[in-house]
């Protein structure tokens, strides 16, 4: 288990801590064990880089700490809670994914806004919220193109923008970069880790690209169902 | 706005795009069931308020017969007085004669009317052309149907000789047979092609001369009160009857054409209605085909706080609104036609060269319409319902899926 790094009340300081998860899938009769025991913790504003190769259950931890799948064993506490309802995983995590998932009838400023109308109503101050985040990540000018209008980098940064959009304590970032050019993986990067610097939330980066994942205060590899710290 | 709503108005009608193939299809399907509906249910609705005119318009709404002949009918009618709802009353006489003008014979049914009485009770004069015919006629004077005096040629003012079965029994005696010789002083057409076709009316006493009547009568037609019940008031009647006779309400002596019309509207309405469920099966094919192909998506509304309920409202609510719009596009299409139908049949019988077989088989020289607010409610109710319904199916699947694995699917 990772120490907080913070002084004063240990527990408060840990947005996220998992201990001993294990998560096995089956694969034909095959039963594949992808996590053996894995202990993670995160603290506030506090930049976390996993990689790991293919199949190693990157995605799978990722799926985990969102609490959107259960472990088979082990322990998550959100906040010192072991539960997450969906409402609350709303307020507290932001989502960004490898295949953007942005809903192709709304605009860019829509999707932002999507994340605050699926906690209840929204009001100008969320659309103000909405179109400072696109403003930030340069798409001030792009706010009523739909997706298929944007480019795939504008997408991801419009899923970007979407997760910050409730002022979640923690990014998960499910390979955000996965689906881009070197050159927009590069920028949409930058933006993730300068935003969540700005906006205070900690991130948690899964990242096959090691530059990418160097940029993180702390880097893990996910290797045979547990970290190992590089 | 709640987010399942809005989210499903953005899949209906997706912003930047001016129309949605899948949206459009959908509410026309169930337009096109709507109107049908309406036109249909309109059109048998309109027969049978016609019908329902024409029976009340000449016969009342309650009419006293008696079995045999009436001798008394001013006892009748001062009976039928005193019972609760009624209005006036006239007594009648009716058979069949044979008409003869210029060697054109014709075999009506005859009426004999109360001139005094009878406009207190059915409202003839409205019907007989030119205006204030109907007061001239006097025991002298007939008036015939618009059909039957276009078939025999004949005019105001010609003459026309009546033979009533009366004369028979004088042909058996060998005795001269001179028939009764009456002046046309009007021309009667009440819009029903039975009617307009064979009816001629005359004084009551004309009618007893003809028949061989003397006082009596055959019956006694009855106006009751606007809102009173005419099944009612023929029970009341009937307590009170001083002769050997029955009364009966409009509906209880057409009870089995009233079923037969009431059973092919009812028909009519279950069979269009199969128009509107194809038209959902068509929509919830391919709200579940919407739920496959955005399986990601519904992933990504769970992973983002949506609750599976939420989930499920978004796709009953792409029902719901599919519904509610086929059925108010429905509703105008079908008015429209319902306003312009006569236009239309006229311009399809032109087509097909059958203006007249339209007045012959359907008796009305105009399409009728009318829509009771109870079929109409039916079929908005039954549209929407259907509609929301074919929403259920796609809502159930969308909810059962499992953010993480809905994410995961390629």
């Amino acid at each position: 288990m990772n120490e907080p790094r913070t002084t004063g009340s240990v527990e408060a300081t840990w947005l996220l801590q998992a201990t001993g998860l294990h998560k096995s899938f089956l694969s034909g009769e095959r039963r594949l064990e992808v996590l053996r025991g894995v202990d993670l913790a995160v603290t506030a504003g506090e930049s976390v880089s996993i990689r790991g190769e293919s199949g190693s259950g990157k995605s799978t931890l990722l799926n985990l700490l969102s609490g959107l799948d259960a472990p088979d064993a082990g322990e998550i506490r959100w906040e010192g809670a072991p539960t997450l309802a969906a409402e609350r995983r709303g307020l507290l995590i932001g989502l960004v994914f490898q295949s953007f998932y942005l809903v192709p009838e709304l605009d860019a400023l829509d999707n932002v806004v999507l994340a605050a109308r699926l906690l209840g109503k929204v009001g100008d101050a969320d659309r103000a919220r909405a179109r400072e985040l696109l403003r930030r990540v340069g798409l001030a000018e792009r706010a009523a193109h739909v997706p298929a209008k944007l480019s795939g980098g504008e997408r991801q940064r419009v899923a970007i923008a979407r997760a910050l959009m409730n002022r979640p304590k923690l990014i998960l970032a499910d390979e955000p970069t996965g689906n881009l050019d070197e050159g927009s993986g590069d920028a949409v990067i930058d933006l993730l880790l300068a935003l969540c610097a700005e906006e205070g939330c900690a991130l948690v980066l899964v990242t096959h690209n090691a530059a990418h994942a160097a940029r993180c205060g702390r880097r893990l590899f996910l290797r045979e169902g547990g970290f190992h710290t590089l | 706005m709640p987010w399942p709503l809005y989210l499903a108005l953005k899949q209906l009608f997706p912003t930047g795009r001016r129309f949605s193939f899948f949206t459009f299809i959908s509410i026309l399907g169930v337009a096109l069931g709507v109107t049908l509906l309406i036109v249909s249910i309109s059109v048998m609705g309109g027969f049978g308020r016609e019908i329902r005119n024409m029976i009340v318009n000449t016969q009342g709404e309650v009419q006293v017969r008696a079995f045999g002949l009436m001798n008394d009918p001013q006892a009748v009618m001062r009976a039928v007085k005193d019972v609760k709802g009624v209005v006036a009353s006239t007594p009648f006489a009716e058979g069949v004669v044979l008409l003869q003008y210029e060697n054109k014979p014709a075999f009506p049914a005859i009426q004999g009317v109360d001139m005094e009485r009878v406009e207190g009770v059915v409202p003839l004069a409205k019907y007989v052309q030119p205006a204030g015919a109907f007061d001239q006629l006097d025991d002298d004077r007939v008036i015939l149907s618009t059909q039957l005096a276009r078939t025999l040629g004949v005019r105001l003012g010609d003459k026309v000789s009546v033979y009533s079965p009366l004369l028979l029994e004088k042909l058996k005696a060998d005795e001269i047979l001179i028939p009764r010789e009456l002046e046309v002083c009007g021309i009667f057409e009440i819009g029903h092609q039975q009617l307009d076709s064979s009816v001629v009316i005359v004084t009551l006493r004309a009618m007893q001369e003809l028949y061989g009547l003397g006082r009596a009568v055959h019956g006694v037609n009855v106006k009751i009160a606007d809102g009173a019940d005419p099944d009612r008031v023929a029970r009341e009647i009937n307590r009170v009857l001083p002769v050997d006779g029955v009364a009966r309400s409009w509906m209880d002596a057409n009870e089995e054409f009233l079923f037969v019309l009431q059973l092919e509207k009812n028909m009519i309405f279950f069979l269009l209605l199969f128009i509107i469920v194809v038209a959902a099966f068509s929509v919830a094919s391919s709200l579940l085909i919407a739920v496959v192909r955005k399986t990601r998506e519904i992933g990504l509304l769970g992973a983002l706080g949506a609750s599976p309920r939420q989930v499920a409202a978004c796709f009953c609510y792409q029902g719901v609104i599919i519904g509610v719009g086929g059925t108010l596009l429905g509703l105008v299409l079908g008015f429209t036609v319902v306003h312009f139908r006569n236009e239309m049949v006229a311009g399809f019988t032109r087509l097909t060269g059958s203006e007249e077989a339209l007045a012959r088989f359907y008796q009305f020289s105009q399409l009728p319409a009318h829509l009771a607010f109870g079929d109409l409610v039916l079929i908005v109710g039954s549209a929407i319902t259907v509609s929301t319904l074919a929403g259920l199916l796609p809502a159930w699947r969308a909810a059962k899926l499992k953010p993480v694995e809905a994410l995961r699917a390629e």
